[in-house]
């Protein structure tokens, strides 16, 4: 019968839906380590995964973990949009004020399209 | 969207504290709102980030008050709607029923029968 799901298949199914986030396309990175980028103020309706508490601040990209489905059009079925995700690193006084440790620091996985160089 | 579950930073939730020797699951219904999301999703009929979106989309108070698998089968009824797989009416009718059952199954209270 098209379309029934077996049981014994569900668990192939839901290890393919992990893994497929990560994408083989050749999309060339925006950024590389070591460039200072600052992220966009938007404020989208629809998912996205830039928290607020990162938007419209400035941080250097740690690394490129390569490329991937970029959410925010995923979710609405507007397509994977392949794209470049790095570990952003703020400083945390960059985020949460003066008064945060100096040496602190998170680093926030982000997307090509969440970035613009600082 | 700036909805609720954008918590980074927000203060008086107090400290996470971990559960002693915490089960997977704390009731079977647990399990199963687990194990049907995963049945569902397998249809491919939504992705990892449109299901993300749906919770996402629970009233604000709903989701502060309710807990993770809570969240889970808010997401699934609502996929599960959305989709076409069953209607909002079909799900009441069924809570009501299995309500009903409950009641009728459940030992007289002798409190009330002494009234």
């Amino acid at each position: 019968m098209p379309g029934l799901l077996q049981a014994a298949d569900v668990w192939k199914r839901v290890v393919w839906n992990r893994r497929a986030a990560r994408l083989d396309d050749p999309v060339a990175p925006r950024f590389e380590p070591g460039d200072r980028v600052v992220t966009r103020n938007v404020h989208p309706l629809g998912h996205t995964r830039l928290p607020r508490y990162v938007r419209g601040r400035q941080g250097v990209v740690d690394r490129d973990h390569g490329v991937f489905i970029f959410p925010d059009t995923h979710a609405l079925g507007l397509g994977k949009k392949p794209q470049h995700v790095y570990s952003v690193r703020f400083a945390a006084r960059e985020l949460w004020g003066p008064a945060a440790p100096a040496n602190d620091a998170v680093y926030v996985d982000l997307w090509d399209d969440y970035l613009d160089p600082a | 969207m700036n909805g609720v579950h954008d918590m980074g930073g927000m203060h008086g939730f107090g400290p996470v504290v971990p559960e002693r020797d915490e089960p997977v699951f704390h009731a079977a219904w647990e399990r199963r709102a687990f194990s049907l999301t995963l049945a569902m999703g397998a249809w491919g009929r939504w992705n990892l980030d449109m299901s993300r979106f749906a919770l996402e989309q629970m009233p604000p108070a709903a989701y502060l008050g309710s807990g993770y698998y809570e969240k889970w089968l808010f997401r699934l009824e609502k996929l599960l709607v959305e989709h076409g797989f069953v209607t909002r009416e079909e799900i009441e009718r069924r809570v009501a029923d299995l309500r009903a059952e409950r009641r009728a199954e459940a030992p007289p209270d002798p409190a009330k029968e002494a009234q």
